[in-house]
């Protein structure tokens, strides 16, 4: 054994080669970040932030920025509750609303409150603090599952309440004059017209001043919370979510860890709150639904649990895949690269993943000339394909300059290459989309790679097959099942996320 | 010479089953004071109980005087009472420099604003307190320095395991430093080196050392008094010579020679 190697014992050797392949997007990631310092990296997202509203002035891009902005607030917030202190928090959702609702109280007419905002926000920020400590007080003394449970009631109580608190009796207050009872919260019709932020007599009306706001708060949150991390108290929840017996032995207050680290996330998700009721003008209790956990807590898992540049990526792919995927031409660009990509990750070689493209646009000619031939004027026009070509929105502009400059013979292959039956699509799909399950399930079985490659030609052209005329016309279906696959099968590959460590657990 | 730890009349109860019974000892500061006995005699249990993990039903455990039964773990740890496991416990997905560095959690003299505004202080207690885990690490000889700081700690052999959880238990500046089973699955050549180790830990930096140990060559080359438990009582007390020839020792061993 050589002095470099003592104490790497086969086991380790072999778990760090394997290490070595898994993590090339991480490294790809961190090893362009470590060069740069961290007001770098920083300053690096905020140009790239600001370069969405120089890029485009459409409003809906830039919609979709702000809300990535949001998002990725909130899962930095939540990423410090779950990934660094390793709490199942299921009531992030209601820190984020109660942040809302205080901004309406203490900026709207409807309490005839008008704060301004540099006092409005960072008391609400250090009010979240606070009820997340109070809710974390008893609760924390609950693991696991407990703690889920009761951290979900309490988002779903939040939810209730903002929505029925309509008609209260506020009588027994002393001090308090009321006729009859009070509407405290408006119900379902929320609380509107609310201030809009305003900074030293800056006002953000627009939502491009509102984009840039977040984005701003976003750099300082991560900030925060990258120097939390690289401290005693980041070395103390990692630590804790490691062995929580081990780190309370070694000193480290457990309980009042947690507790911090919840309130913090808490705070974060009320500063959130405010930003997203401000610029929404109104705040309503639907706002704050269990959609928006499960949202956030895959902008979490997706990127990573622990990584703060993973939350960043989590929300870009959270937030604007499922808008790009309303559009069905992108989402079938989309499938299309997304198909290509999945096979390069998956045939070693990968030159030969250029033969079997070759392959399967072969089959589809010969199966498209057979049929032809056999029942001509029973073949219906691409649906998707066909209109990939002609008109793009500007973003993407270069694409179909591209597919513009092709020769003509090669634009017919791509348009024509899949054999689109006439009759009943649905029940065609149905039998294509069985097949395709057991192609699938027969290709992962198969270790060999010729014959996997045999295997995978009519699999590609079945799945091509399935999403032209079963899925590519179902917008709402496509989406959801879009991100469900990704999700699925991104944790198969990545259980630890896309920019997230592998963590090891052996005794 | 006062008593560092005074363990009176202690009791534990698993369900109806009595793991320790009545248990008394005194340890004395700067020595070391063995504990040893077949598996299953309580030895562990004894551990947790001085270290806060688990409450005697009964009893009191006095630390410099005072009583910390009741306390948290933690704060056991903070008034200077560390430990090692004997199924290792290490963060080990941290690097190692991380693992010693994050034992030091309650000595660090920096604040939430130190934190967040990065404020010289930071720094200086950051330096200082990394300074102090490359000694502690250093005290291992080179196994545990340079480029090992940053290599996380599922890299390491089960004897620098070991090792690394003695650093991490010296990082929370103790008085007392309980080690549970130390040269456990370590080679002979180790085990040798693990046993002056501990004479050192006593000798230079002047720890009192509460020793569970099965290997009788380190129990006898280096405690101070040794006391032998079987089915949670106490049998046999006194030097290492004494204690092994006694008859209910010698029995006690044989008898469950299996384990
Ligand atoms: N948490 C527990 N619950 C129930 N029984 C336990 C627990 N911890 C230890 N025991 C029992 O206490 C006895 C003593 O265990 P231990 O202290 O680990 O022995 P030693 O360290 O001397 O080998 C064993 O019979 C063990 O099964
Ligand atoms: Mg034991």
């Amino acid at each position: 054994m050589t002095e470099q190697r003592i104490g790497t014992d086969e086991w380790v050797e072999q778990h760090e080669a394997r290490l070595a392949t898994q993590s090339e997007l991480r490294e790809l990631v961190y090893g362009f970040g470590e060069q740069l310092p961290l007001w770098g990296r920083l300053g690096l997202l905020l140009l790239i932030g600001l370069f969405v509203p120089v890029l485009t002035s459409n409003p809906f891009h830039i919609r979709i920025a702000a809300t990535i902005a949001l998002m990725a607030t909130l899962g930095v917030g939540l990423n410090v509750v779950v990934g660094y202190a390793g709490l199942l928090d299921l009531g992030f959702v209601a820190f984020y609303g109660i942040g809302a609702y205080a901004y309406a109280y203490l900026s709207s007419d409807f309490t005839g409150v008008h704060l301004p905002t540099l006092l409005t926000i960072p008391l609400i920020t250090v009010l979240g603090a606070v009820v997340g400590f109070l809710l974390g007080l008893p609760s924390l003394r609950l693991v696991g599952d407990y703690l889920a449970i009761v951290t979900l009631a309490f988002g779903q109580i939040f939810v209730q309440l903002m929505t029925s608190l309509t008609r209260v009796d506020l009588s027994w207050v002393p001090f308090l004059t009321t006729d009859g009872p009070v509407n405290l919260t408006r119900g379902p019709n929320g609380i509107i017209e609310l201030d809009s932020i305003s900074i030293f007599g800056f006002v953000a009306d627009t939502l491009t001043e509102n984009y840039i706001i977040r984005l701003v708060v976003l750099i300082l949150v991560l900030l925060f919370v990258h120097h939390l991390n690289n401290s005693r108290l980041g070395r103390a929840w990692r630590a804790m979510r490691e062995d929580e017996l081990a780190a309370e032995a070694m000193g480290m207050p457990t309980r009042l860890l947690k507790l911090q680290a919840f309130a913090i996330g808490a705070a974060i998700a009320a500063l959130a709150g405010t930003l997203f009721a401000a610029e929404q003008k109104a705040v309503f209790p639907a706002n704050f639904d269990v959609t928006l956990l499960i949202t956030l807590y895959g902008v979490v898992v997706l990127g990573g649990l622990g990584s703060l540049p993973g939350v960043l990526l989590g929300a870009v792919i959270m937030i604007a895949v499922p808008e790009i995927l309303r559009d069905i031409e992108l989402a079938s660009l989309l499938f299309y690269v997304g198909s290509v990509v999945a096979l390069i990750g998956l045939i070693k070689p990968r030159r030969l993943v250029g033969l079997l493209l070759l392959n399967v646009a072969i089959i589809g000619l010969l199966v498209q000339v057979i049929a032809e031939s056999i029942w001509p004027d029973s073949l219906a026009e691409l649906p998707s394909v066909a209109s990939v070509f002609p008109e793009f929105s500007v973003s993407i502009r270069f694409v179909t300059a591209i597919i513009d400059s092709l020769p003509e013979i090669v634009t017919s292959i791509v348009r024509n290459w899949l054999a689109i039956p006439v009759g009943n699509q649905e029940l065609i799909g149905n039998i294509a989309l069985a097949i395709l399950i057991v192609l699938i399930l027969i290709a992962s079985r198969i270790k060999q790679t010729t014959q996997l490659l045999i295997t995978l030609v009519p699999t590609m052209y079945l799945l091509a097959l399935v999403w032209e005329i079963r899925l590519s016309g179902q917008e709402s279906v496509t989406r959801l099942i879009f991100v469900g696959v990704v999700l699925i099968v991104l944790m198969i590959y990545r259980p630890h996320g896309l920019l997230g460590t592998q963590r090891i657990e052996i005794v | 010479m006062s008593a560092q730890l005074e363990l009176k009349h202690i009791n534990k109860n698993f369900g109806g089953l009595r793991v320790i019974n009545d248990l008394s000892f005194v340890a004395q500061p700067g020595q070391i004071t063995s504990l040893i006995g077949p598996n299953g005699a309580g030895k562990t249990t004894l551990l947790n109980l001085i270290s806060g993990i688990y409450q005697p039903d009964d009893g009191d455990i006095l630390f410099d005087g005072v009583s910390i039964v009741g306390l948290e773990p933690h704060e056991i740890t903070q008034r200077g009472i560390a430990r090692t496991f004997q199924t290792l416990r290490l963060f080990l997905n941290m690097s190692i420099i991380e693992n010693v560095m994050s034992a030091s959690f309650s000595r660090a003299q920096m604040n939430l604003i130190d934190i967040v505004f990065r404020t010289p202080r930071f720094r200086r207690e950051e330096q200082r307190l990394r300074n102090e885990a490359e000694e502690k690490l250093g005290f291992f000889g080179s196994r545990l320095v340079g480029y090992r700081f940053d290599q996380p700690a599922y890299s390491l052999s089960y004897a620098n395991r070991r090792r690394l959880e003695i650093a991490r238990a010296m990082m929370t500046n103790p008085k007392i430093l309980l080690l549970d089973e130390p040269a456990a699955g370590m080679n002979p050549n180790e085990t040798l080196e693990v046993t002056a180790l501990i004479g050192q830990l006593r000798d230079e930096a002047g720890y009192t050392i509460i020793l569970i140990e099965h290997d009788m060559s380190v129990v006898g080359g280096i405690s101070d008094h040794v006391i032998v438990l079987d089915h949670g009582e106490k049998i046999a007390e006194g030097d290492f010579e004494d204690v092994v020839t006694d008859e209910r020792v010698v029995e006690a061993y044989l008898g469950r020679k299996s384990s």
